[in-house]
Formats: structure tokens, C-alpha cells, sequence
């Protein structure tokens, strides 16, 4: 959940999507600006944080990069509960794993946050001339969704800053207060914290 | 009886050889800037030059141990540590030498087996050369042979992984380093389909590798360790047995670092956010190797309490700056700092066994009995809510 305080918002942010679609990379490059050709696989989730200056804020992003194997999955409500923004990244040489993302849509959409702010990554967009999963698809997929889309490659650094920075365009600059920000307050109700075990 | 195993595919890495003494660069020395150097098992850590110190003292430590262990392999006889166990059909005399040489061992192996020593010791006391003693002699090459050419989900996953596996390890970032991970994973998931592949289960099984020497001797480790060391289903569809370690942690943090517990359950941080990750890979992706293989010492003798004596550590050292935190990423930051930089296995242990206090093996089984089943109807609950969103989409 994003918050507020004097145009400095903390926002957690998550990436999700199929084993190898390249998130721990998307994150490496937004975060350091570094790439590598075998990035070690992620167990259970890796954090880092960044911070950005949008326009009229500074937002920064706590990010949770969770593993990619299926069966993983049972440990991802942990990682998106309380989330603000997610990215859901697939593959675009890999067409199965447009297909799981679009898995994570419907169960961020049902389960998530309902005012998260979703990003669809086709990663891997270095490789066009192994492309199976084309830009319309992807994007009209999106758009019927709610969600934007960008294709991205890590490797080249194309659209990677630019997909963080459109998320932090977007973030709600004002949260309702029925809705109470996970991680910074800490005057919330117990009720809260009790629910905030790790599968639900 | 321990010449045998050499018989199997041996790993020409031998860390011996990649054991160097850091010296600082003159570049380092005059900027005291962070430096990289090889570990033990030829790990290349980033550190400053006090953690090189530290690391240059474990190596004499770990000297000084290895004396300890010949000097007892000649006062006691070879394979000493395998007479631990009570018989009732051993005299009352031997009886008693069996304990006292159990207590001995105990109090030995949480000071760490050297290097040298862990592959057989490893072997014996895990009980994987029971396991292996009772299947065919080819039992593993006819696996092989078996599996070879044979392409299921399990072993795409692993093809995918090996080049992720620890890269730039001087040995298994190289082709003959894949071939024997691959083989050991793709054996194993052959041997308990169930299981199949997992990820995490790539690291242990290549700091196996490392340490064991041979491949087969290093499926064993993995073998045992998945069908006796650890909880149930640790590594099997949906995590079972890791959600249910998780919420047992959870109890025993709250019990035993309740301040802890308290402050992290209002900045709403879950434990397992991290943990998770320690459990699964055996704390070989957090902790530096031989601090890692320290842990896997205790982990084969006392068996899967250690992990939770270490994990409640880690927090338990940093008790005053997590007191102190505001948000998540400030816990995350320093829990990862320290166990990064924990190059002196005895720091960690030492708190793990001295400070967290005695809990048996007992204690932790009936956590898990009582837990099981919330997490049960809890995992069953999601899943049933994920498949009737699939019913709406029809």
C-alpha cells in the first residue's frame, strides 16, 4: 500500500510470473543497473528497495521479487498481500508463460488489492527474432484488463526505468482511509497483523 | 569400507588447493575499500578486510580441529564416531564407552567437522550408507543409465537452473560442474517423482557435491536428507512442509524472542518473508559456506531443530537494531547484512545453542502436529478459492 507523507510515498511492489521470465533481472537493472546472462534462481523472494522522483513525489519502492516455480505459488499471497503496484512479467520468446501470466492477473484481481496498479512486462524483447507471443496480443490483453503494458529487456535496460517510473506515476497520491497502509503505520488495528499469516 | 565410494565419479575441485591467504591489493589497503576473495569451498565473498581476518582465523580454527580429529582417530581407533550407538548385545564395559564416545561426538560435531573429515562422517552418521546399503550396488548408475535422454518438466527445470546455480564458482560454474548437478538432480527426481524437482534444492544439492567429492555419494546426502532429516513434503507441491516449519517458527520466535516477535508483528513484517528462503536452501544462499556447512554438520547428527536454533539466532542477535526498525526494508537490510557477513561459525552458534536455550527435537514435532492441520484447511482454503475463480472464468 502506498503512503503518504510530505510527497514521499512508500510503496510496496511486487513481480510475479513464470520461472525465468527474467524478474530478478528486471529488478537487477532497475536497481543497479547491472545485468547478468545467469542470474541465480530466487527462493522464496528477494527484497530490494529504490527510490524515484516522479514529478510531484518521491517514491520508494519496496520491492519483493518472488520465485518463479509453480510450485511457489502457494507462497506468493505473503509477498502481494498489501502490495501497491505489481508487475506481472513473462517471457516473450515463451508463450506458456504469457499464459501464467495471465494466471497471476486473475488472482491479483480477485485477491489483490483492489487499487493496485498493474504492469504487464514482455521481457526478453533483445530476442525479437524468437518472439512467440506478439505486442497486440499482449496489449489488448492488457487493456481489457486494466492493466499497462510495456516490452522490456533487461539486458538492454530498454523500458525497464521506464516501467517503474509509469508505476510511480500512477500510484494513488491519496489512499482512502478505510484502508489502512501496511507497513509503515504501526498504530493499526491488531486485527490486521493477526490476519497477516502466510497463506491465506 | 570408505575406499568404495571413491569407485563413483570423483570432483576434481578440491578446495585444498583454492585455499589461499587473502592478501590486500595495494589498491584495497590504501581505499580500506570492500574486497572480493575465495572461501573455503572457493566461494568468492565480498567483504572488508576485517572479515578477511575472520576468515583467516576460521581457516586456523578449522587446523587446530582437523589435529583434534586425527589425534582422536589414534587414540580411539578408526571409525570411532560409528560406536555410539547403545547395542544390547554389547557388553556392559563397551556400553559405556559407546556413550561416553557419543558424548565426545556430539560436543565435537558442534565444533565443526573439518573439511577433510565430513564427506565419510557425513556419510555414517546421516544414515545415508544405510540407505545406500540397502539397494543394489548400481543402484545410482543404473539410474543414470536409465534416465539418460529422458526429458520430463523436472529435468527442463533443472537444465534451466544449472548455469543459475552458484555462477562464477571456480567448479560448478563449469561444464563438468553442471554435468554432476545435473545428474544428481535428475536422478532424484526420477527416484521420488513426487518430489521431482524443486528450486532450492539445486543449492544443496551442489554444496553437497562440493563437500561429499563423489556424485553418488552426494545423492545419498540428498537422499537422506529429503526422506529422513527434514519435515515431510518440505519440497513437494505447494511447499506443505515448509508452510508448516514457517508457522512453527513463528511459535517458537514469539516464545523465544517475544520482544522480537512483538515489534516485527506490528510493522506487519511476516517472518517467513525471509525465512522461507533459509529453510529451503538450508541457509546455503545466506550464510558463507563453511558457516553453512557448520550448520549441516549439527543438521546430520541432531537433525532439523538446528535450523530453527540458527534462524532464531539470527534474530536474536540483532535483538537492539530490530527493536529499533520503522519499516520492513530496515529489517530485511539487517538481517541480510549479518548473515552475509557471518564468517565466524562460532559467533552464530554459540547463540544458537547458548542463547536460544535447549529445545528437543520433541518440542519441534509436536509443533508441527499441532499446526498441520491450520495450515492444511488454510492451504486448501486458497486453493479452493483459486480454482472457483477458474469456474467463474468458464
Amino acid at each position: 500500500m502506498a503512503t503518504i507523507g510530505h510527497s514521499n510515498i512508500n510503496a510496496k511492489l511486487v513481480l510475479l510470473g513464470d520461472m525465468g521470465a527474467g524478474k530478478s533481472s528486471l529488478v537487477l537493472r532497475f536497481v543497479k543497473g547491472q545485468f547478468l546472462e545467469f542470474q541465480e534462481s530466487t527462493i522464496g523472494a528477494a527484497f530490494f528497495s529504490q527510490t524515484l522522483a516522479v514529478n510531484d513525489a518521491t517514491v520508494k519502492f519496496e520491492i519483493w521479487d518472488t520465485a518463479g516455480q509453480e510450485r511457489y505459488h502457494s507462497l506468493a499471497p505473503m509477498y502481494y498481500r498489501g502490495a501497491a503496484a505489481a508487475i506481472i512479467v513473462y517471457d516473450m520468446t515463451n508463450a506458456g508463460s504469457f499464459a501464467r501470466a495471465k494466471k497471476w492477473v486473475q488472482e491479483l484481481q480477485k485477491q489483490g488489492n483492489p487499487n493496485m496498479v498493474m504492469a504487464l512486462a514482455g521481457n526478453k524483447v533483445d530476442l525479437e527474432e524468437k518472439r512467440s507471443v506478439s505486442a497486440e496480443e499482449a496489449r489488448s490483453y492488457a487493456e481489457e484488463n486494466g492493466l499497462f503494458f510495456m516490452e522490456t529487456s533487461a539486458k538492454t535496460a530498454t523500458n525497464v526505468n521506464d516501467i517503474f517510473y509509469e508505476i510511480a506515476k500512477r500510484l494513488p497520491r491519496a489512499q482512502p482511509p478505510q484502508n489502512p497502509a501496511g507497513m509503515v503505520l504501526v498504530d493499526r488495528p491488531t486485527e490486521a497483523a493477526r490476519a497477516s499469516t502466510c497463506c491465506s | 569400507m570408505y575406499g568404495t565410494h571413491q569407485s563413483g565419479r570423483n570432483i576434481p575441485f578440491d578446495y585444498q588447493s583454492q585455499v589461499i591467504s587473502y592478501r590486500p591489493s595495494i589498491h584495497s589497503r590504501r581505499a580500506n575499500l570492500t574486497v572480493k576473495f575465495q572461501d573455503l569451498y572457493g566461494f568468492t565473498v565480498e567483504g572488508n578486510v576485517d572479515d578477511v581476518n575472520v576468515l583467516n582465523e576460521v581457516r586456523e580454527k578449522v587446523r587446530q580441529q582437523g589435529r583434534v580429529w586425527w589425534a582422536l582417530e589414534a587414540s580411539k581407533g578408526a571409525n570411532w564416531y560409528l560406536e555410539t550407538h547403545v547395542s544390547s548385545t554389547l557388553k556392559a564395559s563397551l556400553r559405556f564407552s559407546a556413550i561416553a564416545n557419543a558424548v565426545t561426538l556430539k560436543r565435537l560435531i558442534r565444533k565443526g567437522i573439518p573439511p577433510v573429515w565430513r564427506p565419510k562422517v557425513w556419510f555414517t552418521l546421516s544414515g545415508a550408507a544405510k540407505k545406500k546399503s540397502t539397494v543394489p550396488e548400481s543402484y545410482y548408475s543404473d539410474l543414470i543409465k536409465a534416465t539418460e535422454g529422458k526429458v520430463t518438466a523436472a529435468t527442463k527445470q533443472i537444465d534451466h537452473d544449472l548455469p543459475r546455480t552458484f555462477p562464477g564458482h571456480p567448479w560448478l560454474d563449469t561444464p563438468q560442474g553442471h554435468a554432476s548437478l545435473r545428474r544428481v538432480l535428475v536422478v532424484y527426481s526420477f527416484r521420488d517423482s513426487y518430489v521431482g524437482y524443486c528450486q532450492g534444492l539445486n543449492y544443496v544439492a551442489a554444496l553437497l557435491l562440493l563437500v561429499m567429492k563423489t556424485e553418488e555419494d552426494a545423492f545419498w546426502m540428498l537422499a537422506v536428507l529429503l526422506e529422513n532429516v527434514l519435515v515431510n513434503d518440505c519440497y513437494t507441491n505447494n511447499l506443505t512442509g515448509c508452510h508448516v516449519e514457517q508457522r512453527v517458527f513463528k511459535d517458537l520466535l514469539a516464545k523465544k524472542c517475544p520482544k522480537i516477535s512483538a515489534h516485527l508483528e506490528d510493522l506487519e513484517f511476516d517472518v517467513s518473508l525471509v525465512a522461507t528462503e533459509w529453510f529451503l536452501c538450508l541457509f546455503s544462499k545466506s550464510l558463507p559456506s563453511e558457516t553453512t556447512l557448520r550448520v549441516w554438520d549439527i543438521l546430520f547428527y541432531e537433525g532439523a531443530k538446528v535450523l530453527f536454533h540458527v534462524a532464531l539466532a539470527v534474530f536474536k542477535m540483532n535483538e537492539d537494531q530490530l527493536l529499533l526498525t520503522q519499516q520492513v526494508g530496515d529489517v530485511i537490510n539487517i538481517l541480510q547484512r549479518t548473515t552475509h557477513h557471518l564468517f565466524d561459525p562460532d559467533e552464530l552458534l554459540e547463540v544458537a545453542f547458548d542463547k536460544i536455550g535447549s529445545m528437543t527435537t520433541n518440542t519441534i514435532s509436536k509443533g508441527r502436529k499441532k499446526l498441520e492441520p491450520e495450515v492444511m484447511a488454510e492451504l486448501d482454503e486458497r486453493l479452493r478459492r483459486l480454482n472457483s475463480l477458474k469456474e467463474e472464468e468458464n
